[in-house]
């Protein structure tokens, strides 16, 4: 048969264009849309992002001034040791992770998102496809990485009063390194789906969690030494051993390191007998081995894409499906012993968000692994304590442990702002389900409310207890703790269960994006103030009251009769500001619910 | 103009398409109909590239699917169950970049576009987002989209779901005037009024087998009667059922099995 007369395809540049132009298209209208109905809520995560890294500057800022005052000047030999260290095992870990980020984003934009589905069926080139959604792989996953390195490589160019040339090489050096363990991620993705596609999630599980178990050794090891070791110089020399592998010269992340001390470094005077030996020359030279390396892993990537991807879609599409059967597990039958006591509608609705967080594994893993992490951190807070009982020592304890009470406050409060504050929303797309029950509304906002508060509570609880069970603290905080955490949780989930009834989004099906509207981004605001205000009211009192009472001037200073009645009035306050963000979310948000109409 | 050789298609054990063989002439509206399951979306996914048979060859126009991808793309438009468009690209940005994914030049684009619109009265919409389209909006600049390059083949999945019946006329309508122009349209479909209306051929699938290739008239003629086809295809699956799921023959030695 003769093929049909048709006008010529799109050549490589045209489709390259195209592709720019789509893309310059969609993300003009993103803005454009942005200023004119999210204005508010832009300018709050500029701000936002804008304090982070002014946080993380001046964290890095401070660490890299102590290093100078204590270890030694730039040039001197321990300074140059502990900054190529810190550097190198940074950058290091920073690599792994964007492989592991940059393979996952690849995935769900190559395998699961409508568009590519769409381009498939477009006469666009399959590397075409491939490139479009790695470069949008890169970037998701390198905006964390420049917000975590660019404040640090920053603060030690001041510190270590670095050449202009260090802030000029830095923001390429950083381009430059993302793309090579971006491509090795994309590539690593692409070979798995093609050559394993129905062992993917194990193949990943696997590697992840490996990783998670080395490192986690590292850092047992690390500061399992024992105490009086501990930060002396035989245990830095170990350390420094230990991950020595960090300074391989093959590993990317060593050429990024490399390139910007080098990049840091005076220019000599004197004594230079070749242009080479110059450190920016040094520099320039890392810089041009890590772009080529780049190009190179990019090349890869779209030679691979044009030869796998079309396959490992269609593969990946025809795999066998396993039938997925909802069985009546053990924890099921601890739920509903445990809420045997509400009534039977609560009851009801509270094993219906129970068994759907359950089989929703992309929940609970972000809570056990947030949570997991902590808890590691908790388990090992007792390494840097002082047998000594001076004021400093016992100052540090009080702060840390009121330090680790706001994290878990706010690490929950992310969870509430992603998970609790959109509940009332989806259910407002099934409403037609619980509509025709005869349930109260009221009911259905209540469940939520204290699914919320049950589910936050145990957790919390336990992880402020171990806390507390570690850094040795009196048991007057362990008290002033559990209450404040109670106050947390409580608070909390009524902010996000009030404001998720009251700002409901019943048009959007993702959770992510109701949490990430404006009513979520006001859900973490509030939330956030809300932490700050109960820890403030109650642990400022109860640290000087415990600080004042181990001092002996105390007594001069301060009536000790002045701070017990702090100590009971910040408590009482807490308890105050806990039941009003309790109430009145709650109550606006019910009668929120109750006036809604759903159509 | 399309053809299917010996094409096979499984999701691991399963048999979704099972040596199917059919070909549609130019100027040919075949409809496939068949029970949720038989093959119909498979079929339709092998043929606008999305999967790759595990045996077999899916032509079109004479290139390989799954060899030209390319090329055979060129000459489909295709309208899927679940259409997609980008949300924040307006209807007019939308069919200009599939218009040029297509090979037409950017003046010929235009021209294109003026064509569609007009004949799917995009006009009031074509230069909003099409986040704010309405399913019915959605689904006619899907079509239009599918039709801006003049494709020779035309393959569209459940055309009919959630239209009004103004656009079910329509997109009737439409389908029959393409495949008298000369284009192959392939419709995948579960409305067999609208099949037996415009179809010049039926295919019917059950289990990933064709059971049925032909005109309505030669399946009345087949089963007998004058039943509608709704009627015979109940009872022509019905049947096949009734034999897939008969338990083979134990062997006699009569019969020397």
């Amino acid at each position: 048969m003769t093929p049909v007369e048709t006008p010529p395809l799109p050549d490589y540049d045209r489709e390259a264009r195209l592709f720019w132009g789509l893309r310059r298209r969609v993300l003009s209208a993103h803005f454009n849309q942005l200023m004119t109905t999210a204005r508010f809520r832009t300018l709050l995560v500029v701000l936002l992002s804008t304090l982070f890294w002014a946080g993380l500057f001046a964290l890095f800022y401070g660490g890299f001034e102590f290093l100078v005052r204590f270890v030694g000047k730039p040039g001197a030999q321990n300074h140059a040791l502990t900054v190529r260290f810190v550097f190198h095992l940074f950058f290091a870990s920073l690599n792994v992770m964007l492989i592991f980020s940059a393979g996952i984003i690849l995935y769900s934009g190559l395998f699961s998102s409508p568009e590519t589905r769409f381009l498939l069926t477009t006469p666009a080139r399959a590397e075409r496809i491939v490139v479009h959604k790695f470069q949008e792989a890169v970037l998701f996953s390198s905006w964390g990485f420049f917000l975590l390195a660019s404040p640090m490589i920053v603060a030690y160019g001041l510190v270590a009063e670095a050449s202009w040339g260090y802030f000029v090489l830095f923001l390429p050096f950083i381009v430059a390194f993302v793309f090579i363990p971006c491509s090795l991620g994309a590539i690593l993705c692409l070979a798995i789906v093609y050559r394993l596609p129905r062992f993917r999630t194990g193949v990943l599980a696997i590697a992840a969690l490996g990783a998670i178990l080395w490192a986690g050794q590292s850092i047992w090891v690390t500061v399992r030494s024992p105490q009086e070791k501990l930060f002396g110089s035989e245990w830095f020399q170990e350390t420094l051993r230990r991950f020595q592998f960090t300074q391989n010269e093959w590993l990317p992340s060593s050429w990024l390191c490399n390139g910007l001390l080098e990049a840091a470094q005076p220019t000599p005077l004197s004594g230079v007998q070749r242009l080479s030996e110059l450190p920016i020359v040094q520099a320039l030279m890392y810089l041009v081995l890590s772009a080529t390396t780049a190009q190179v892993c990019q090349f890869a990537v779209v030679l691979l894409g044009k030869r796998w991807f079309r396959t490992a879609y269609s593969q990946l599409e025809c795999r066998p499906r396993r039938r997925r059967k909802a069985r009546l597990a053990i924890v099921d039958r601890g739920a509903e012993l445990l809420l045997s006591p509400l009534s039977r509608p609560i009851r009801l609705l509270l094993m219906k968000d129970w068994r759907l967080l359950r089989r929703d594994p992309v929940q609970w893993t972000q809570f056990l692994i947030f949570f997991g992490l902590l808890g590691l951190y908790f388990l090992n807070v007792d390494r840097f304590n002082n047998p000594g009982s001076d004021i400093s020592y016992l100052t540090w304890v009080n702060m840390v442990s009121f330090l680790n009470l706001a994290v878990v406050g706010l690490i929950l409060s992310t969870f509430t702002t992603r998970f609790i504050f959109p509940m009332i929303s989806l259910e407002g797309r099934r409403f037609w389900v619980l509509g025709l029950m005869p349930v109260k509304r009221e009911t259905i906002v209540w469940s939520k409310f204290i699914f919320a508060a049950i589910g936050s509570l145990g957790p919390c609880s336990l992880l402020i207890l171990l806390s507390d069970l570690m850094l040795r603290v009196s048991t007057l905080v362990v008290v002033v703790h559990q209450l404040t955490t109670v106050l947390l949780c409580l608070g909390l989930s009524s902010i996000a269960v009030g404001l998720g009834a009251t700002m409901p989004n019943f048009r959007e099906p993702s959770p992510s994006k109701i949490a990430a509207g404006f009513g979520g981004t006001l859900n973490l605001v509030l939330s956030a103030l809300y932490i700050m205000a109960i820890v403030v009211l109650t642990a400022l009192p109860c640290h000087f009251y415990l600080i004042a009472g181990s001092s002996p001037m105390h007594e001069t200073f301060i009536n000790p009769k002045s701070l017990r009645l702090w100590l009971i009035g910040g408590t009482a306050a807490s308890v105050v500001v806990g039941a009003l963000a309790t109430i009145i979310p709650l109550k606006r948000g019910i009668a929120a619910f109750n006036k809604l109409e759903l159509y | 103009m399309i053809e299917f050789h010996s094409v096979t298609r499984r999701y691991g054990d399963k048999v979704a398409v099972d040596a199917l063989n059919f070909t549609i002439a130019h100027g040919e509206l075949f409809a496939l109909l068949g029970h949720n399951g038989a093959g119909k979306t498979t079929t339709v996914k092998m043929l606008v590239g999305l999967l790759r048979p595990e045996r077999g060859a899916v032509r079109i126009a004479g290139y390989d699917v799954t060899a030209s991808t390319r090329e055979a793309s060129q000459l489909v438009g295709y309208v899927p169950d679940q259409p997609y468009l980008y949300d924040k690209l307006s209807g007019r940005e939308f069919l200009q970049f599939v218009g040029e994914m297509h090979g037409l030049p950017p003046q010929e684009v235009v021209a294109a576009i003026q064509r569609e619109s007009e004949r799917f009265s995009l006009g009031p919409f074509l230069d909003d987002l099409t986040e704010s389209y309405s399913h019915g909006m959605k689904q006619r600049t899907v079509f239009a989209s599918a039709l801006i390059h003049q494709p020779q083949v035309l393959v569209v999945d459940e055309p009919m779901v959630g239209l009004d019946p103004q656009n079910i006329h329509l997109v009737k309508d439409l389908l029959r005037a393409q495949a008298s122009a000369g284009v192959s349209v392939l419709m995948s479909t579960h409305s067999l009024d609208v099949a037996e209306k415009i179809a010049d051929r039926i295919g019917v699938m059950h289990r990933g087998r064709l059971i049925f290739l032909g005109t309505v008239t030669e399946l009345r003629e087949l089963r007998g009667g004058n039943e509608s086809l709704e009627d015979l295809f109940l009872s022509l699956t019905s049947e096949a059922n009734a034999q897939a799921n008969r338990p083979a023959r134990e062997p006699t030695r009569e019969n020397g099995e």
